[in-house]
């Protein structure tokens, strides 16, 4: 068992070094995955079963599938393959290569008499308990953080906005609700439009590709987009 | 949980419910103005909750696991959520004029003040990560609230990749003390390094990765690099910010940890009071020496505040003996601290207009005889920071001076005299500039800087930021003078 958490410690350590180097974000998306079913093999063979399969459905499974989505959105693997043309990289040989290391571990571990040790919280009803239980007030701050996460991920990643009164365009209420400010309120549609053509020449003056948001990538197509 | 529970986490609960508050409200009808008086309404409440509280109640067991809600925790709950109010106090007029859709601000705000209010009662290493990453997680949000500038996306940036550094790093300590101890409870630190254990590495390395972490929050100097970028890339309420809610919630964690790990005999020392020793000291440095020649206020009052929390770590290097007095210099420092700093950027805010904060020192040429009232504020926040007699900065520094005076810690105590002599070279070099007279006949003057009196008159429109100034003078005046608040039992 000790010689099995050391071979997948390398595995995981061996695919995050290939996971910063790659320049193909997908490649690099692929050794992510590898390194991440590692560190599961890792927790596995320690006795954290619960923790094992967590990772694998939450960071291998979900967070990834979101990964993949940005990415998709974000059209950068377009680019890239025009960019990498040239050049056959076998990553999908190495990630390959070490993923059938970690199945032959798994297959191991699996026949292996006796099993891994099962340590202690490896009962899902347990791990319930404690969470709702003494813990419940760290569950209430994990979820405001993810809160301010989202407050702040919605806000840096908007399309960007009109100088006047317009900014909502997106939000399906062009109504200006703001306070009194200086914001012109109830613009015309023409004038709007006149507003939108300045809105998108500004924004590619910008610095708009390091927003970040879904905005970066597809340049000013949001923006044509008018409120119904 | 019981309702004694309830009512000691009173406080944060306000925080944290009228952020979900305003989040709901704001999903029916968007108001700049309402979103502010929301929030201030909200951390008055808090405020106001925070005596009700008073001194800490005896917490039953699930609060007892992972926060403490002490008389010292409260007293720090009180510097959070009153700067977070001033913060909202001075967002509402300098973002009103922006094209930045501004409701996300306050809710940002409050969900930082309940993360700094958090790690400010953390007993527990799993709150201590979580209140630790509410305050970054809002605060890089913050950073780089006004997307239209490319200074403030990239202040965001820095201190994203730069807190997430630091929280891999605390992670990384957090681990390693657990795998010393088998315990998640800062207080199950204290027997391991009393008891002398032989295989002391591991556990000494896991404090220093937890002071790396924390020095990073307080921009100690080894760690402070990310400091001038943010304070001078975020909006002026943000900077007030930085450098008030999130200061005071990391030192009133890092006293609790240094109460735990400066343990000990007196007299004998151990690594961690070097080692908060070496930080203190090159902080001082560093902060004022950077500071000397530089002409970017924000980035100024940035350097001035590491050099501040190498002052106050001078107070925390004697908490081994766990003397109340100690404790009190530092709560009073911070205080003194949160309020000068909240002043000198709502100072920074009143002398912005449309959108152009006004950052260069050659910005405030003349302040005087433009603006004499808003002048006098400033000067009045730069002699407290410097610690002139009379302000609030002086008795901060007086105490922490006594403090080290008072256990024998002759180095850094000089050290912190030295500095202030420092520092009050650029507090006055910006001072003489308020009041010198512009010499704005000459046209060249007008080519080179970017006719800064424009820029400078007054505007009828900065009311609340005017009477939050004057609030801000206010309790500058009555904590330099009357110290009351510095005798509270903790």
């Amino acid at each position: 068992m000790t010689s099995v958490f050391y071979i997948s410690s390398g595995i995981a350590v061996l695919a995050t070094l290939l996971v910063v180097t790659r320049t193909n974000i997908v490649h690099a998306l692929l050794f992510l995955i590898v390194s991440l079913l590692a560190v599961a093999v890792d927790l596995f063979v320690l006795g954290a079963q619960l923790a094992a399969a967590l990772e694998v459905i939450i960071y291998a499974g979900a967070i990834m599938v979101l990964f993949i989505f940005v990415i998709m959105m974000m059209n950068l693997g377009k680019a890239e393959q025009e960019a990498n043309r040239h050049r056959r990289s076998p990553a999908w040989l190495a990630a390959g290569v070490l993923s059938a290391v970690l199945l032959a571990e798994l297959i191991y571990v699996m026949v292996a008499n006796p099993g891994p040790p099962v340590g202690p919280g490896n009962d899902p009803r347990e791990v319930a308990k404690l969470l709702y239980g003494p813990y419940v007030l760290a569950v209430e701050l994990a979820s405001l953080l993810l809160l301010s996460g989202l407050v702040g991920a919605y806000h840096l990643g908007r399309p960007e906005q009109s100088r006047a009164g317009t900014a909502r365009r997106l939000d399906g209420s062009p109504a200006d609700s703001s306070s009194g400010s200086a914001r012109p309120t109830g613009l015309g549609r023409a004038e709007r439009k006149t507003q939108l053509g300045a809105v998108v020449a500004e924004s590619s003056g910008h610095d708009s590709a390091a927003i970040g948001g879904s905005n970066a990538g597809s340049g000013p197509v949001p923006t044509q987009e008018e409120p119904s | 949980m019981m309702t004694r529970d309830l009512l000691a986490l009173g406080p944060m609960l306000i925080t944290a419910g009228g952020a979900v508050v305003l989040l709901l409200a704001l999903a029916v009808c968007r108001s700049h103005a309402f979103a502010s008086a929301w929030s201030v309404l909200v951390l008055a409440a808090a405020l106001a909750a925070i005596p009700m509280t008073w001194p800490g109640a005896p917490a039953s067991g699930d609060l007892l696991n992972l926060l403490a809600i002490d008389s010292w925790a409260l007293a720090f709950w009180g510097i959070i959520f009153g700067s977070a109010l001033v913060v909202c106090l001075l967002g509402f007029e300098y973002f009103r004029p922006l094209a930045v859709q501004a409701e996300e601000f306050y809710v940002l705000v409050l969900l930082s003040a309940t993360g700094a209010a958090v790690l400010a009662a953390a007993d527990h290493f799993a709150t201590v990560f979580l209140g630790l990453e509410l305050l970054s997680v809002s605060l890089f949000a913050l950073a780089a609230y006004r997307r239209d500038q490319a200074i403030s996306i990239e202040a965001g940036i820095k201190y994203l990749v730069l807190a997430g550094t630091s929280s891999a790093l605390l992670l990384f300590g957090l681990a390693l003390l657990y795998f010393h101890t088998a315990s998640l409870r800062l207080s199950g630190l204290a027997g391991p390094l009393l008891a002398g254990h032989p295989d002391t590495i591991a556990l000494y390395a896991g404090i220093a990765l937890v002071l790396v972490a924390m020095g990073f929050k307080l921009g100690l100097a080894p760690m402070h690099v990310w400091t001038p970028d943010v304070y001078q890339g975020s909006p002026a309420p943000v900077s007030a910010l930085v450098g008030s809610v999130s200061k005071a919630g990391a030192m009133a964690f890092m006293v609790r940890l240094a109460g735990v790990t400066l343990t000990g005999t007196p007299g004998v020392r151990n690594g961690v009071f070097y080692g908060l020793l070496v930080l203190a000291i090159a902080s001082m440095f560093t902060g004022n020496l950077l500071a000397l020649r530089q002409p970017n206020i924000k980035r100024l009052l940035a350097y001035s505040s590491i050099a501040h929390m190498g002052y106050c770590l001078l107070a925390v290097l004697p908490m081994a003996a766990g003397a109340a007095l100690d404790r009190q210099a530092v709560f009073y420092y911070m205080l003194a601290h949160a309020v000068s700093i909240l002043g000198a950027f709502g100072c920074v805010c009143a002398a912005s207009e449309n959108g152009r904060e006004a950052q260069h020192v050659e910005d405030y040429r003349g302040l005087a005889w433009r603006r004499p009232v808003l002048a006098g504020v400033f000067s009045l926040m730069l002699l407290s920071l410097a610690g002139i007699p009379l302000t609030a900065g002086f008795l901060g520094k007086f105490y922490v001076l006594a403090s080290g005076v008072r256990n024998a810690l002759w180095l850094p105590a000089v050290c912190l005299v030295i500095n202030s002599g420092i520092g009050l070279f650029y507090y006055l070099r910006v001072l003489g500039t308020l009041y010198q007279r512009e010499e704005a006949e000459s046209p060249d003057q007008f080519a080179t800087s970017t006719a800064p009196s424009a820029l400078l008159q007054p505007s009828p429109q900065l009311l609340l930021t005017h009477l939050t100034l004057a609030a801000l003078v206010v309790l500058l005046i009555y904590f330099g003078l009357m110290p009351a608040l510095a005798s509270l039992p903790m």
